[in-house]
């Protein structure tokens, strides 16, 4: 806490520092800088302040986000038609108050770890909610592309879009997306045979993000233990923290990047072996490799079929020439 | 042009070998991305595909994206390479000609038992118009494909209206060319274009039919020189359209009855 102190940096001062940039580059107004949410913005987590809200009922992150997304979900429909063949229906519509791990009505949690450390034992909190990785499986997978990458950094579903197919939870190294069954566009196309409801997760509060105020949990954080701010700074204030308690950053490589720097006195392994992969309940393993990287090789060789196919029309079509002219010359003889 | 007449054979040579690896190629890239794009979207679990032997990989995104990315460089290779190599050859027969929708009526008239059906070209009106179609299908898949393999790779942050336009072309291309698939199979399926089929496995269809059917195409290569390769000196030429021999002389099956269909070829 005494080094937080001398670091100086608030949640109020990031707003100054990232209004400060923006207006170098030409922006006017603080609210601007969010507004446009043109530029590349970054969350960071300081576990070493976080203490889980001990003293509430649900931690300040958790209330403030459930309060601003009550009424996000529309009217679930009753009876929630049965998907065919397989019969699974998830709805939460009666469970909104669970806060304990990610589900359509609860888009961050708190997770609590016992670790010991060098003999000693510790209490870290994690909040956990979707760490916007900088290029997220789940966006770029959608078929419809109803999960969209923002300017911001932001990684948002489009309710009015997304048919509840739960591709993004699959392919999510974490499994954030919590599927609500009995909403969305699906009830209007064959309820019975495809899709099956509307995925749901953290979206950065991108709706605030326009208005110029800061999502809901960073706001709420009566320690000011998440901050956002432009890439750049959040980067440079994670490293910078790291280094000052002699700590551990997550979010940094895994996946590919993410939007997400969690800075801990505590190594990640540590906090990793406190938590058990469940539904809605994501772990932290260090090594989470984008998938997806592996397909980037043959993606580029498809930017390049155009040409290999002009190239190869080029090369056949002369070749083809110079043979009938041989013919030609052959038979003329 | 490879076409060619051989007599001796009773053969035509309909298609030449590049055309038939163009045909190929893209029929067979084309099938392995219409099947890895259904399996882009989440049906593997909840159709229980991945129940069916050899199919446990259905529902995992990411070997269906490699699969979808390898056929897609070979189908947007030889879609490039045959509109380049036949556009610089200057071969158009398989493109639309005027009149082409009328005369189609009238073909497909003729299979209802209402007229008679026209003297053809190497095509079909119908041909020419479905491979227009076709083009167009595919021209929508590879573009709005394209975007997205960028979107992938570079930009995921990219203009979501751009990326919702593509989604959508890619997805309705998606619908299109799985009924133009079905309408190919549907049209190979017709008694009267069973001769065809040989043709885009050998490369090579019957001259008796061809002569019944296409003899506006035979019309136009009889006069002229032959091979010496394929006729043997004093030869006898092959007869006009309307002498054509018919097919019992020529073949054992029965004379199609001349009623053509739309898709039978693509090249």
């Amino acid at each position: 806490m005494k080094q937080e102190k001398n670091l100086k940096i608030g949640r109020r001062s990031f707003l100054k520092l990232t209004a400060g940039a923006a207006a170098l580059s030409g922006m006017s107004l603080p609210k601007k800088s969010f507004a446009g949410t043109e530029q590349r913005l970054s969350t960071l987590i300081d576990l070493s302040l976080c203490d889980g809200c001990v003293d509430r009922e649900i931690p300040a992150c958790v209330g403030a986000c459930k309060e601003i997304n009550r009424d996000k979900i529309p009217q679930v429909i009753d009876p929630i038609p049965e998907p065919w063949p397989r019969k699974t229906i998830e709805d939460w519509s009666h469970k909104r108050d669970v806060a304990d791990r990610l589900t359509p009505y609860n888009f961050i949690y708190v997770h609590k770890a016992d670790v010991r450390v060098a003999g000693q034992a510790k209490t870290i909190f994690v909040p956990r909610r979707c760490m916007h990785c900088d290029n997220p499986a789940c966006a770029t997978i959608c078929p419809f592309s109803a999960n969209h990458k923002h300017k911001s950094g932001a990684v948002v579903i489009d309710q009015n879009l997304c048919f509840g197919g739960a591709k993004c939870r699959d392919v999510c190294p974490w499994e954030i997306p919590q599927r609500q069954s009995g909403v969305g566009i699906y009830l209007n196309v064959l309820p019975g045979l495809m899709g099956n409801g509307v995925m749901y997760k953290c979206d950065l509060c991108v709706d605030r993000l326009t208005q110029g105020k800061l999502p809901g949990c960073i706001e709420a954080c009566p320690r000011e233990a998440m901050l956002i701010g432009s890439r750049a700074a959040i980067e440079k204030a994670a490293l910078s923290r790291a280094a000052r308690i002699n700590g551990y950053l997550y979010g940094k490589t895994q996946n590919g990047g993410t939007a997400t720097l969690y800075v801990s006195p505590v190594p990640f392994e540590e906090i990793n072996k406190t938590m058990i992969k469940k539904p809605g309940q994501p772990d932290m393993k260090m090594n989470v490799e984008r998938r997806m990287v592996g397909t980037d090789a043959l993606g580029k060789a498809v930017l390049a079929a155009p040409v290999l196919g002009l190239a190869a029309a080029a090369v056949v079509g002369v070749w083809g020439r110079i043979i009938s002219r041989k013919e030609k010359a052959g038979r003329e003889e | 042009m490879t076409d060619k007449i051989l007599t001796q054979e009773n053969r035509v040579v309909r298609h030449g070998a590049m055309e038939l690896i163009e045909h190929w190629a893209i029929a067979l890239s084309g099938l392995i991305l219409l099947l890895t794009g259904i399996f882009e979207l989440p049906v593997g679990k909840r159709y229980y595909i991945i129940d069916v032997p050899g199919l446990g990989w259905s529902a995992d995104f990411i070997t269906s994206l490699y699969l979808h990315y390898a056929a897609a460089l070979v189908f947007t290779a030889a879609a490039v390479f045959h509109v380049f190599y036949h556009g610089l050859r200057g071969e158009k027969e398989l493109l639309p000609r005027k009149g082409d929708l009328s005369e189609s009526v009238t073909v497909i008239k003729s299979l209802f038992g209402f007229g008679e059906e026209p003297p053809m070209r190497k095509y079909l009106p119908e041909q020419r118009l479905a491979y227009a179609a076709m083009a167009l299908i595919i021209l929508m898949l590879i573009i709005s494909g394209m975007v997205k393999t960028y979107k992938n790779i570079y930009a995921p942050d990219m203009s979501h209206g751009i990326l919702l336009w593509a989604t959508w072309i890619h997805n309705i291309g998606f619908i299109l060319f799985f009924l133009a698939f079905l309408a190919h199979m549907a049209a190979i399926a017709l008694r009267p274009n069973w001769p065809m089929v040989r043709g885009i496995f050998t490369g090579r269809v019957r001259l008796d039919y061809a002569r019944h059917r296409h003899p506006l195409w035979i019309a136009g290569m009889e006069p002229e020189p032959q091979d010496p390769a394929t006729v043997e000196e004093g030869e006898q030429q092959p007869l006009p359209s309307e002498e054509a021999p018919v097919m019992e002389e020529t073949e054992e099956e029965d004379l199609p009855p001349g009623k053509p269909q739309p898709e039978e070829d693509k090249t």
